[in-house]
């Protein structure tokens, strides 16, 4: 892996990485959008683009003309987060209401509907193998893991209060989790929650390892390292973007640039760059070896919600893509290179 | 050999002397001129030749024998003789007196020679050389008339009287009147075309007085042709060469000036003159040798004055301000009229400038002006001296004269443009560029403080990266290239440490790798510029680390230790800015920026009474005249009356009161303070004077919209609340949402709340149920917005069923919607907690009861509308098959064959008709009752929740402005204390300008009112201070600023919070009553 990232480092010297817009859809939703990721191809068809909105809808995609495919309703409150199956055939869609709806993505049945009161639903991911949903249990402080082939819940994963506190202090000890992070492996688990902490867990053992410091606003959005399992980054309202070494405990780096609240955070698939999206309306790229913002993208006119990088595989997938929604209703598509 | 020969008496030997022989003795000679009896003609050429070689005792010895009353007796009829030995005892004490330094010594000599003069006047009142000889004496004492009268009385018997001319000629000389005396000198030179050199040197002189400098010049050579060694020549002619400036001019000058030196070390001028030259070279302790003997050799005024002069200058230049004021004083007494000799008085005035003496410095620049009027560093001097008077457009008006007559002075357009800063900004920068400019052009290094200057007004203009191109231009090459450079970052692993806040082993690693960590003393304010500008571009780890490297070399730097805060505090993470706030305490505990920073702090942490005390001790520290430390406290009264649910209407007055008295105080020491007006109309508006109230917060509006530096998002809401409060909602909504879109990025949640209230105020069911879902999703963890969101579809769902007409589709929804409400309710009731979220299980099951109970309701409903429909769709279906069933019987009845069967048919048809009408009559009864049911039921349940909602209304109101204005005004202070920062930050960048130190003050003080006005945004959002590049430079130091703001806004936030709670408590409360009813109607 390490030889892998010494790879890419040297490609990045040779080649400027830059984003470049290829199309925008005004008014994809009929309300702000929220939450987007991309479906990953099947052997009969290209990844899908998926994105939840206010309007409380759900919305298929594809690429590269952004033409829709379907919309998928049966969300009350807004539709708050999106996440794909690994292999690309099903995928889950959860809503202000706390309900999680699983469906399969070429017919839209519904597979399951998940939800585990009084624990609420942020922030999910399917794990890289597809074994489990980690769901980001709000006010509860824990996530939970469903298992996808049973979709029965698997284990809940509760982050310890601290020492010494007392359930009635005021400053409400418990930690609202709004993400969850997979690590590359599978291993690990990370989720950020209100107070601007991060805890990882071992997700086998199904253990809290340790919290990662260094944020003290909410960490509305986080992502390892497709390549180092160690490596995870942070999107904060503090306005910037953390690198965590996870397993040492330790803050690499801090990227600084946007202007108000980052609410979300990707890696790109070769590893060397990541994108976030921010209130101050403005996609950014970073090039993970200076460390700093290489370009700012404004072509959206409110809080940028999501971004997501399409994941390789599949075919005419050569070229690397950035999809990302926003407030204003729209979503954008950038060309990566 | 010339010889004498002394005749032997009464025999024709004669004894030989030999005139380079004489004897050293003068009693050898003259005892045998006594016994020889010689004639007194001998005695004289004898006393002279001793003169002639020096030896001026024997010459006296003689020459006091000779005139001795013996020998007048015994050469009583030797007239001639006799007068000529006193005359030359005359013209030698002449000479002593003269040269004699010393006054009394001087007088005796005077009065030894008038007595001589005066004997020979007894044995001769005619003789012309005695006249002669006294006019010299009278011109050596000074009395120039005296001395013409003397000279005319001689030419008037011998108008070719060399002597006599040349007196006369000195004379006129004397007066001023050169081109009579050069009359007299020539025509001495024509009567005695061989007269020695002083002769020509007078001739020289006259020519150089008239301007005739070659002709001068000519004559001076001729002088040292004839006498090389005279040092008046030499001297002139040195003066001559120095005058032209030149490189080779003054070194020829300075030769032959230091050849009369050499020949005579005791001429006054020559001694000045070097004195000049070595002060140009630096050799100032020459200066001070060469000038005090030049001052113990002469009695003539403006020679003294300008050894004064030149003593004071090296005083001067060496920084020794008192002695040079001194010896300046001391020039300038010896000068009658400034126009003789005005460089004193220049340089007085420098001194007493340096001194802190403005009025004295003022005369004296002044009297340089009157001769000068186009002199640049004198209008720049007095410039300077009014603005220190405080006289700025005085200042200003000196300066900029300086800078049309010289164009190309960068300094005096440097010094223009810090007083530009003041009054025009954009003015001031122009002005700064063309100095900028200049400097460049004239190959000059352009000062740091200048570059600064440029930077902070770019900043202040929002034009970041020319402001960042020009700080670093100021700050040149260095260590801060390691950190800011983002090629070199990997080199150096700055990003680690971003977060160690007071880290500093970062910098301790460098050393040891070998890195120089050097920081100019001048460059630690560009720097710390450039770290605020950083954070204005949001780049705060660079910031960071810029703050930390001032604070590794200059601990003492509060400014530094303040933003460092700042930045932890726009993070959030206060303890690190509290801890980061002490620090800075440690350094000056009585740092008004600190002290308000830390008590801001305080209240974010909820520690009311320890926030007083700190802001009070900040208001102390600066004699209450601080007025953000002021504001601080007129807002903790404010909060403090606003806090508490449960509130004690005495306290809340008082506490009001207090806090509209602070406000009114701001407001008086600066009328422009737009913080402390926007307090007021607060405080206005809480007592209800909402008109009074809506006029301040438009006002303040429209001053903050004036400059692109104020942003003041409270006015915008305090203004939507006095809206809302007023019922304007539509206009509520517009203020709310431009304000949330430009100040918040749309991220405020409360705004969102706010806005969500004016919705369900206005009965926008949707647009308020789609505004919290907003704020919920900003806000996950704020369970009260969640029960908001209940509320709110509960009242909507509750105002559909309500209406008399409604779809099917609509019922749908409404049920919908309830079961939505239905299951955020029961979710709360898991999940929230009386004591965190402020409503409890019970209220909630309240809400979920009447929500089941509206839904089974809706369900009716809906089974009735459904029904509707289903009967329209029915009936329709019926009339298609009556239809069909005419044509068939049509086709029947045209089918004779079928009547009967017909007949049977439509008897049977007849009769399900029937039924059906039947049907339908019961049917319609039916619905017509329950429609009235449902009606009365709605409207007890809209009266009595309409009545109690206009009086929650009113309550809630009140609580909802409170807390917006609360957080109004915490911004507010917040922006003030910026402005502050950044004065502080221009007034660093004043001192650096030795003159402009006091204006830096000053001006800190002005922009502090001005701070009002020109908040500059990007201060805010950095949450840092230094806008004010003052409040241009302030941008710079805004960080104290900006943090103290997020500090209060944060408080500001909790009673929110607490309000928004108090608010749905209410609505729980009506939506309770509503309920109630409902169940009554059951």
């Amino acid at each position: 892996m390490a030889q892998r990232a010494a790879k890419n480092k040297k490609e990045n010297q040779y080649f400027a990485m830059k984003l470049a817009g290829l199309k925008s859809v005004d008014n994809a939703h009929d309300d702000s959008v929220w939450a987007v990721t991309w479906v990953p191809a099947t052997a009969n068809r290209p990844p899908l683009l998926l994105t939840g909105s206010l309007d409380e809808t759900v919305r298929l995609w594809r690429s590269d003309d952004l033409v829709l495919e379907r919309t998928n309703t049966g969300h009350c409150l807004g539709v708050a987060s999106v996440a794909a199956h690994p292999l690309g055939s099903i995928a889950a869609s959860s809503s202000l209401d706390s309900f999680v709806r699983v469906f399969d993505v070429d017919s839209n049945a519904t597979v399951a509907t998940l939800e585990a009161p009084p624990s609420e639903v942020w922030q999910m991911r399917f794990d890289p193998k597809g074994a489990f949903l980690a769901v980001a249990g709000g006010g509860s402080a824990s996530v939970k893991i469903w298992d996808t082939t049973t979709w029965e819940l698997f284990v809940t994963l509760s982050i310890p209060r601290p020492e010494g506190s007392k359930p009635t202090d005021k400053s409400g000890s418990k930690k609202f989790v709004l993400s969850v992070a997979w690590s590359p492996d599978g291993k690990r688990l990370a989720c950020g929650s209100m107070d601007g902490t991060i805890s990882v867990f071992d997700v086998l053992r199904a253990k809290f390892l340790h919290h990662l410091e260094g944020h003290f606003m909410p960490v509305r959005s986080l992502v390892y390292s497709p390549y180092d399992p160690r490596l995870l980054f942070s999107a904060s309202d503090d306005g910037n973007v953390h690198m965590y070494d996870a397993e040492g405990k330790a803050l690499i780096g801090t990227m600084s640039g946007h202007s108000s609240w980052v609410l979300c955070v990707d890696v790109s698939p070769d590893g060397g760059a990541i994108a976030t999206g921010s209130s101050d309306r403005t996609v950014r790229l970073w090039d993970l070896n200076m460390r700093a913002s290489v370009q700012t993208m404004g072509n959206h006119t409110d809080q940028v919600w999501g971004v997501a990088f399409r994941p390789p595989g599949g075919t005419d997938v050569r070229n690397g893509r950035l999809a990302s929604v926003s407030d204003d209703k729209s979503i954008s598509l950038y060309d990566y290179s | 050999m010339a010889s004498v020969y002394i005749p032997v008496q009464n025999s024709e030997e004669e004894v030989r002397v030999s005139l380079d022989q004489l004897p050293r003795d003068a009693s050898d000679i003259l005892d045998i001129l006594k016994a020889e009896q010689a004639p007194l003609d001998l005695w004289l050429i004898i006393a002279r030749e001793y003169f002639k070689q020096g030896k001026v005792d024997q010459f006296r010895q003689i020459l006091e024998e000779g005139s001795s009353p013996e020998i007048d007796e015994y050469y009583a009829d030797v007239r001639y003789e006799r007068i000529a030995i006193l005359n030359a005892l005359g013209a030698y004490y002449s000479y002593l007196g003269k040269i004699e330094t010393k006054q009394r010594e001087k007088e005796e000599h005077f009065i030894l020679a008038t007595q001589y003069y005066n004997k020979a006047s007894r044995i001769d009142m005619h003789e012309p050389s005695t006249w002669v000889g006294k006019g010299q004496l009278l011109l050596a004492k000074g009395e120039v008339e005296q001395a013409s009268a003397a000279f005319k009385i001689v030419l008037d018997g011998d108008r070719d009287n060399v002597p006599a001319l040349l007196g006369q000629a000195c004379v006129e000389f004397n007066r001023g009147r050169y081109s009579d005396s050069l009359e007299l000198y020539k025509r001495a030179l024509q009567v005695y075309p061989d007269c020695p050199a002083p002769v020509r040197l007078g001739i020289g002189l006259c020519r150089y007085k008239l301007g005739q400098f070659e002709k001068a010049q000519q004559a001076f050579e001729r002088v040292l042709q004839l006498d090389p060694e005279n040092v008046e020549a030499l001297v002139a002619l040195a003066i001559m060469d120095l005058r032209t400036n030149g490189a080779a001019g003054i070194r020829t000058g300075m030769v032959k000036m230091q050849r009369a030196f050499e020949i005579y070390p005791y001429c006054a001028m020559a001694l000045n003159y070097l004195a000049n030259h070595f002060f140009f070279t630096g050799q100032h302790f020459l200066v001070e040798q060469l000038t005090e003997t030049a001052l113990a050799v002469t009695n003539h005024g403006p020679t003294k004055s300008h050894s004064y002069y030149n003593l004071a200058r090296s005083y001067h230049s060496k920084g020794d301000y008192d002695k040079a004021g001194v010896f300046y004083m001391a020039s300038v007494k010896e000068v009658n009229k400034p126009h003789e000799f005005v460089f004193p008085y220049y340089g007085l005035g420098q001194v007493q400038l340096k001194l802190g003496d403005f009025r004295s410095a003022l005369s004296n620049f002044e009297k340089v002006l009157e001769l000068y009027p186009d002199n640049c560093e004198t209008l720049k001097a007095l410039g300077h001296i009014y603005v220190h008077l405080g006289q700025t457009d005085k200042g200003q008006e000196f300066i900029r004269k300086a800078t049309k007559i010289d164009p190309r002075d960068a300094q005096a357009f440097l010094e223009l443009g810090e007083l530009l800063i003041l009054s025009d900004t954009g003015a001031a920068l122009d002005t700064f560029k063309t100095a900028r400019t200049l400097f460049k052009k004239g190959g000059q290094a352009v000062p740091i403080e200048l570059l600064n200057n440029i930077g902070v007004l770019q900043f202040e203009r929002g034009e970041f990266e020319l402001a960042q191109q020009t700080f670093k231009e100021a700050l040149g090459d260095g260590i801060w290239l390691s950190f800011t450079n983002k090629e070199n970052k990997p080199s150096v692993d700055a990003a680690t440490s971003t977060l160690q806040f007071k880290d500093m082993q970062l910098f301790h690693d460098l050393e040891r790798n070998g890195h120089h960590v050097e920081v100019p003393w001048d460059k630690v304010t560009v720097l710390f510029n450039l770290a605020r500008l950083l954070e204005q571009l949001n780049e705060s780890g660079t910031a960071s680390i810029l703050y930390r490297l001032i604070l590794f070399k200059y601990p003492d730097y509060v400014d530094a230790y303040l933003r460092l805060a700042a930045i932890a505090k726009a993070r959030n993470n206060i303890l690190l800015s509290i801890e980061l706030v002490n620090d800075a305490l440690k350094v000056n505990d009585k740092c008004p920026n600190a002290l308000s920073m830390l008590g801001e702090l305080e209240l974010k942490n909820d520690d009311w009474v320890k926030a007083k005390e700190t802001l009070r001790a900040a208001s102390d520290a600066t004699d209450g005249k601080d007025s953000y430390a002021t504001l601080s406290l007129g807002n903790w009264n404010y909060f403090a009356a606003v806090r508490n649910e449960k509130r004690n209407p005495k306290l809340e007055a008082t506490h009001l009161e207090k806090a509209k008295e602070l406000y009114t105080r701001v407001l008086i020491q600066h009328s422009a303070n737009l913080y402390a007006a926007n307090g007021a109309g607060v405080a206005l508006a809480e007592k209800g004077h909402f008109d009074v109230s809506k006029d301040i917060f438009t006002q303040v509006q429209e001053a903050a919209s004036g400059s692109v530096f104020v942003q003041m998002p409270d006015v915008w809401i305090n203004l939507a609340h006095v809206y809302f409060a007023q019922g304007s909602f539509s206009l509520a909504v517009k203020m709310y949402q431009n304000c949330l879109r430009k100040f918040y990025h749309n991220t405020d949640s409360q705004i969102l709340l706010y806005l969500a209230r004016t919705h369900y105020e206005a009965e926008q069911w949707q647009d308020c149920i789609k505004t919290l879902l907003r704020a919920i999703h900003l806000a996950p963890s704020n369970y009260t917005l969640r029960f908001d969101a209940g509320v709110a579809m509960q009242k909507f769902s509750a105002s559909t069923l309500q209406k008399a007409k409604r779809t099917a589709d609509e019922v749908r929804t409404t049920v919908a919607e309830l079961q939505n409400a239905v299951r955020i309710f029961s979710q709360l009731s898991a999940a929230s907690n009386l004591h965190i979220h402020g409503f409890d299980e019970k209220k909630i099951d309240t809400h979920v009861g009447y929500c089941n109970h509206l839904l089974s309701a809706a369900k009716v409903h809906l089974e009735a509308a459904e029904h509707e429909e289903q009967q329209v769709r029915h009936t329709q279906e019926l009339a298609r098959q009556v239809e069909l069933a005419e044509a068939k019987r049509r086709k029947a009845e045209e089918d004779s064959k079928f009547q009967l069967e017909r007949r049977k048919q439509e008897e049977e048809l007849r009769r399900v008709q029937q039924q059906e009408e039947h049907f339908k009559r019961v049917r319609e009864q039916w619905k017509s009752s329950s429609h009235s049911r449902r009606r009365e039921r709605s409207d007890d349940e809209e009266g009595g929740a309409s009545e109690k909602r206009k009086r929650k209304s009113g309550k809630k109101r009140k609580k909802d402005k409170h807390s917006k204005s609360h957080y109004d005004t915490e911004e507010t202070e917040g922006y003030m204390v910026d402005e502050q920062e950044i004065a502080d930050g221009d007034a660093d960048l004043y001192d650096r300008e030795p003159q402009m130190n006091n204006d830096a003050e000053e001006n800190a003080q002005d922009l502090l009112a001005a701070a009002g006005l020109e908040d500059s945004d990007a201060e805010d959002e950095m949450a840092a201070p230094s806008s004010s590049i003052a409040r241009r430079r302030q941008a710079l130091s805004e960080s104290d600023d900006d943090e103290p703001l997020m500090r209060q806004s944060s408080p500001i936030r909790e009673n929110s919070t607490d309000m928004q709670l108090e608010s749905d408590g209410e609505i729980g409360d009506r939506d309770k009553t509503n309920g109630d009813n409902a169940g009554e109607e059951d």
